[in-house]
């Protein structure tokens, strides 16, 4: 070590610069930990199934006392409704979906039980499905089918259903354990085939027994008329969920969103208190810097005759402000180090919770990049006010007497 | 300023404070004086007649002056921080009145310090010139424990612990007995010799003893 940072360091108090470090360490653990927490637990109020992605909508045409009396094309959309949506500015893409052209029957048999009823099946383009790594794909040859239904008919069914009919209640996790046997036949009853079915997930957007697109154009190909209905929901990929535009153009063209549970007022409450603690940790972080800055002034002012006689000696600008900057960059060293062991403990705590929610893996690296960002910030910031202070003592002492 | 500084020009300097004051007894201020590598230098005064002041003008810690102030011709007030840093470093050597040790450093600390900033090597010269100053067992006492008179033959040993092409020397035997100051005269007319370099001197009344200085009264 120099004699100069030897010299500066006897002047300069370790409970400054620790009293620094922690409270940089608060602000840096606040600011990263509510980003941690935010990313790690956003697919609890994003009001995301992790199988849909929240900036899709689907939307139908209201059903109207003109469809019951049989005119079903009211609600189907025409290639002009799909043009005129397309070309609205906050439309990234739109998606069909493909209605089954046949009849589908699904029966289970568990323990002696059994139940069947008459469904249908839809589907989107795939693109429009988010589940990596979970079957959700169908090739011809293929004997079992994906099959996602949604969050609301297991409830329907465990609440209203199995209570009044003396049936057990089944978990979803139960349920995806099931086989569905699958009964498809035509229209016109020539042609059928027996399938396995799967359920893959529960959706909260999709109010529909969804089937991969690939697997509806193999069934539909094989069972259906040739005749290509137009389809009566779409799916639309939004670049801005909350717009006004949407809502209004919406409503303007009769058009119903399903599944709106945007307005869901404790994803609301979440968003507004991770908010603010952001704000609260940022507020901190700055008033540490200016703390430090202001202690490094006070130091520096201080120690000015110290400065003033290294720079007599021929001392550099730089030699003069290094061990004040070593200082420093220590103690956001110290304090970053602190934060990241933090982060740690404190994701320990939560993540079991968080566990069966579906706790996504980002967080972590998320905030410890928001520290390392902050930390670098601060390091900065402050270096630049030393060497500002040490050109200002030069300064000074030119035109001071 | 990587050459050596040949000569230093007063070219008819004079600090702002004495800008009203009649100054026609003074060989220096407001007159033309050239001082010049090798040479030796005695400038007298009376307290407050503003020798510190003319120190400072020559190490660059002030510039209020009136006139002009030149190193091989150059205006000192064009210099930059990084000029002033160099001169200071390895051209002119510097012993300030008020001395400017570190009190909370021992003595050697003081001097090594020196030495680390202009890049000095010759340990062996400085325990030699503190043997020679009667220094050698208090080199390791904290400055600031020293009396006024060691302290004075600390600063006097680290203004010399580096090359220079003159030496400043602001009253630097103002406390020192008459055989002390024999031998940091004989030290320094050693040093400055070994490099060619000029002594410029001031006092107020206890000069160093060096041999034939060319008097400057202020």
């Amino acid at each position: 070590m120099s004699l100069i940072s030897k010299l500066l360091r006897k002047n300069t108090s370790p409970a400054r610069i620790a009293g620094f470090a922690l409270s940089n360490f608060i602000g840096l653990l606040i600011v990263a930990g509510a980003v941690m927490f935010y990313i790690d637990a956003r697919g609890i109020w994003d009001d995301d199934d992790s199988i849909v992605n929240t900036d899709f909508i689907v939307v139908n045409k209201k059903v109207t006392s003109a469809s019951t009396l049989g005119d079903r094309d009211v609600t189907k959309f025409t290639k002009e409704d799909i043009s005129e949506l397309q070309s609205q500015p906050w439309v990234r893409r739109v998606g069909e979906f493909s209605s089954s052209d046949f009849r589908v029957y699904a029966s289970v048999s568990q323990g002696g039980r059994g139940m069947e009823t008459a469904l249908f099946f839809e589907s989107v383009p795939d693109s429009f499905v988010d589940m990596k790594g979970s079957g959700w794909s169908f090739e011809t040859g293929q004997t079992i089918v994906p099959v996602m239904i949604p969050k609301d008919y297991l409830a329907l069914y465990n609440f209203g259903f199995a209570g009044s009919a003396g049936l057990p209640q089944l978990s979803e996790q139960l349920l995806t354990g099931i086989p569905l046997k699958l009964y498809m036949r035509s229209e016109d009853g020539r042609k059928s085939m027996s399938m396995e079915g799967r359920i893959v997930g529960f959706s909260n957007r999709l109010n529909t027994v969804l089937v991969p697109d690939s697997f509806m154009q193999y069934a539909n190909s094989q069972l259906g008329s040739d005749h290509k209905e137009a389809p009566s929901r779409l799916i639309i990929d939004v670049s801005s969920p909350g717009d006004v535009a949407i809502s209004e153009y919406l409503s303007g063209h009769g058009l119903e969103v399903a599944g709106d549970k945007s307005g869901s007022s404790a994803a609301y409450l979440l968003k507004v208190v991770i908010g603010i603690v952001v704000s609260v940790g940022i507020l901190i972080t700055l008033l540490s810097v200016f703390v430090l800055m202001l202690s490094i002034s006070l130091l520096m002012e201080k120690n000015r005759s110290v400065i003033h006689r290294l720079l007599m000696l021929g001392a550099t600008l730089r030699e003069v402000a290094a061990p004040y900057n070593m200082m420093i960059a220590l103690g956001c060293v110290a304090a970053w180090i602190l934060s990241v062991v933090a982060l740690l403990l404190l994701r320990s705590f939560y993540s079991v919770a968080l566990e069966g929610l579906g706790i996504s893996s980002d967080g972590l690296i998320w905030a410890v990049a928001t520290g390392t960002v902050l930390a670098l910030i601060v390091i900065f910031v402050n270096i630049v006010a030393v060497n500002r202070k040490v050109k200002s003592a030069w300064a000074l002492k030119m035109n001071n007497a | 300023m990587t050459s050596r500084i040949e000569e230093i020009t007063l070219d008819a300097l004079l600090p702002r404070v004495f800008a009203r004051e009649e100054m026609s007894s003074s060989k220096v201020w407001r007159k033309k004086v050239v001082l010049r590598r090798g040479g030796r230098y005695l400038v007298e005064s009376a307290s407050g007649g503003g020798k510190s002041s003319l120190a400072a003008f020559i190490m660059g810690s002030r510039n209020d002056y009136e006139g002009k102030l030149m190193f091989n011709g150059h205006d000192a007030k064009s210099l930059s921080i990084s000029d002033w840093q160099d001169i200071r470093r390895s051209h002119i050597a510097y012993l300030p009145q008020e001395l400017a040790l570190f009190p909370e450093l021992s003595a050697i600390d003081n001097i090594r310090m020196k030495a680390e900033i202009s890049d000095y090597q010759d340990m062996s010269r400085i325990e030699m010139w503190l043997d020679r100053l009667g220094m050698t067992d208090r080199r390791d006492y904290l400055a600031g424990r020293l009396s006024i008179g060691q302290q004075q033959r600390v600063a006097l040993i680290r203004s010399l612990c580096q090359p220079f092409d003159f030496i400043l020397l602001d009253e630097p035997v103002s406390h020192l007995d008459a055989s002390n100051n024999r031998i940091a005269a004989a030290i320094v007319e050693e040093e400055a010799e070994r490099q060619g370099a000029g002594i410029i001197t001031f006092s107020v009344g206890n000069p160093l003893l060096i041999d034939n200085p060319e008097k400057l009264n202020l």
